[in-house]
């Protein structure tokens, strides 16, 4: 009982940051030093990760699928298969894990070491909301991040894909067949289906990680649990709303 | 890092974005995003089978468009194909939809059709043609099967039989059984007959390891060659006496086909039977002569006249000879 109390708790506390936000949507042409600033942090700084990851994912991916297509030869659709699975699922996914994971982490542990040492509460006195600064920038700035993030993860992905079946003897796929059939076999329409969801699981950790940071209570040791909390709380999120979004976009 | 490099680094970086994401559509959209290069053509089919949008257009095996839509028109399928720039397609060039994967991979193969045709404009109706896909392939190959089986039914019925009728290896079998003794001797009749054969005694014998009698028979069979060749010549001569009798040459085609020749043989046969009936009659010389036989006895009696008168002649000499004779003869 006491778990869902929390459970719903939390999930109204982010709520309501929420709206609170979006009353101040407003005054964010005012704020572009901290959008700019919060754009560096999630976009640029997570990139090198970013495209690492999903380099070897998609090296990774195509490794296993032509190991398992050759015993019926099935090759060819490597490709198609790669594209599509990075496109709609894993490109998403694994950005939105990484920014909860960097990015995620980071804004819970300054937000909770702002409240701990009463800096919040010294913003709410001198009446500054804290979700007007301190939340709606990160918020825009992740709407605008995630999908630049979510395409070049895409692309990097389609080229690991790509460089391991040209240089992985028992694939041995020229990028010229691979990318023929990952255009065959896709549109558009998939890869604005994982933009789509990269922007929602981005947006949805964001606020998560600010509320949890903003509800921090007690000391300095309240800061590291608030982190691992965040960073949980964050990946449970994006698994479930993976599956009903893309439910919901099918 | 100052606060301009910082807005300049995300700028960029929103910018790669932006530029990522407008070249994956381009690619993904085959270009289309903002100009529709090419003309369009229409394919109408019973059934589109697999056949779905972006598909190939392969003229002989070489790409040359794609499949833009597809839509139902009244009581078939359409496919509006997007032909690239510069394709020429004779008017009687046939598209087929094409399988090329197990797995639901088709495109439109069109011939080269005829050259010199007429080319195809924009929004021109292709000739198709309908190819039976797998579906079709495999309920040919079930009936194919089920056909079969019935076929070896019946085959297993006819050897083993079906329980009632014994089959052909068990009425086989009886017969060997019934006649096991025959089959026996005959065997071994035949076993004698080969060795005899094979030591050369009796005419088989001697004919199969005989080399004299070979060379005879080879000679014998030349001979029959010749002869055949002569009756062949013969038959030949033959023909063309008859071609000449038929054509009316020489007495006997005359006397065939010839009409007047007939009737003057009808005529001299006619006659023939008169004399020979006025003979029989015994008119004329020639009837008095066989029938009458009053001129046999004068005749008679007159050569015994002539020859006593020849007696006489030898007794009185020359002058009473002449007189005698008259005498006799007057």
């Amino acid at each position: 009982m006491k778990q869902l109390t929390h459970f719903l708790e939390g999930f109204g506390s982010a709520v309501q940051l929420l709206f609170q936000s979006a009353r101040y949507v407003g005054t964010l042409p005012r704020q572009r030093a901290r959008f700019i600033d919060q754009c560096y942090v999630i976009g640029y700084t997570t990139l090198p990760i970013v495209a690492i990851l999903c380099f070897f994912m998609g090296s990774v991916l195509a490794l296993q699928s032509g190991y398992s297509m050759e015993n019926f030869g099935a090759k060819q659709f490597i490709g198609s298969l790669v594209g599509l699975s990075f496109a709609r699922e894993l490109g998403p996914v694994i950005v939105a894990i990484l920014v909860a994971g960097r990015v995620g982490s980071a804004i819970t542990a300054e937000l909770a070491s702002m409240k701990v040492y009463q800096e919040v509460d010294a913003l709410v006195t001198m009446n500054i909301p804290p979700a007007r600064i301190l939340v709606l920038p990160r918020l825009a700035a992740v709407l605008v991040m995630m999908p630049v993030l979510a395409i070049i993860g895409n692309l990097i992905g389609w080229f690991g894909g790509a460089v391991v079946c040209k240089y992985v003897e028992s694939i041995a796929i020229e990028p010229e067949a691979y990318f023929s059939a990952l255009r065959r076999y896709m549109k558009f329409q998939d890869v604005g289906t994982g933009l789509m969801k990269a922007e929602i699981f981005g947006f949805v950790v964001v606020l998560i990680c600010c509320s949890i940071g903003l509800n921090t209570r007690g000391g300095p040791r309240e800061i590291g649990a608030s982190v691992t909390k965040a960073v949980v709380v964050s990946l449970i999120s994006i698994l479930v709303l993976d599956y009903f979004v893309t439910k919901a976009l099918m | 890092m100052n606060t301009a490099q910082q807005t300049a680094r995300v700028g960029l970086f929103f910018l790669l974005g932006l530029a990522l994401t407008w070249v994956t559509w381009e690619t993904l959209s085959d270009g289309k995003l903002f100009k529709q290069t090419g003309y369009s053509l229409i394919a109408g089919f019973d059934n589109l089978k697999e056949l779905k949008q972006g598909d190939e257009v392969r003229m002989a095996g070489v790409k040359i468009g794609s499949v833009e839509r597809t839509r139902l028109a009244g009581r078939r399928a359409e496919a509006v194909l997007r032909i690239d720039p510069g394709i020429k397609i004779a008017s009687d060039a046939t598209a087929t939809i094409v399988m090329a994967g197990l797995i639901g991979t088709n495109y439109i193969g069109l011939d080269l059709g005829t050259p010199g045709a007429p080319v195809l404009s924009d929004g021109a109706e292709l000739r198709t043609k309908i190819t039976p896909d797998i579906n079709a392939i495999m309920t040919e190959l079930g009936n194919l099967g089920q056909k079969l089986e019935g076929a070896l039914g019946s085959i297993t019925t006819t050897v083993s039989g079906d329980g009632k009728n014994p089959g052909l290896f068990q009425k086989l079998d009886r017969l060997v059984s019934d006649n096991s003794t025959k089959i026996d001797t005959t065997m071994t009749n035949l076993a004698a007959a080969t060795d005899k054969i094979n030591k050369g005694e009796g005419t088989l014998g001697k004919l199969l390891n005989d080399s004299k009698l070979h060379d005879e028979l080879v000679a014998t069979v030349s001979e029959i060659k010749v002869a055949a060749i002569d009756a062949k010549s013969f038959v030949a001569d033959a023909q063309a006496l008859v071609s000449q009798v038929k054509s009316g040459k020489g007495t006997l085609g005359a006397l065939i086909f010839d009409e007047s020749a007939g009737n003057d043989l009808k005529i001299v046969t006619r006659n023939l039977r008169d004399i020979s009936n006025r003979i029989a009659k015994g008119e004329g010389t020639l009837g008095k002569l066989l029938t009458d036989d009053s001129l046999y006895l004068s005749a008679q009696s007159t050569l015994k006249k002539a020859d006593r008168a020849i007696d006489s002649l030898g007794d009185s000499g020359p002058i009473t000879a002449v007189g005698a004779a008259a005498n006799v003869l007057f």
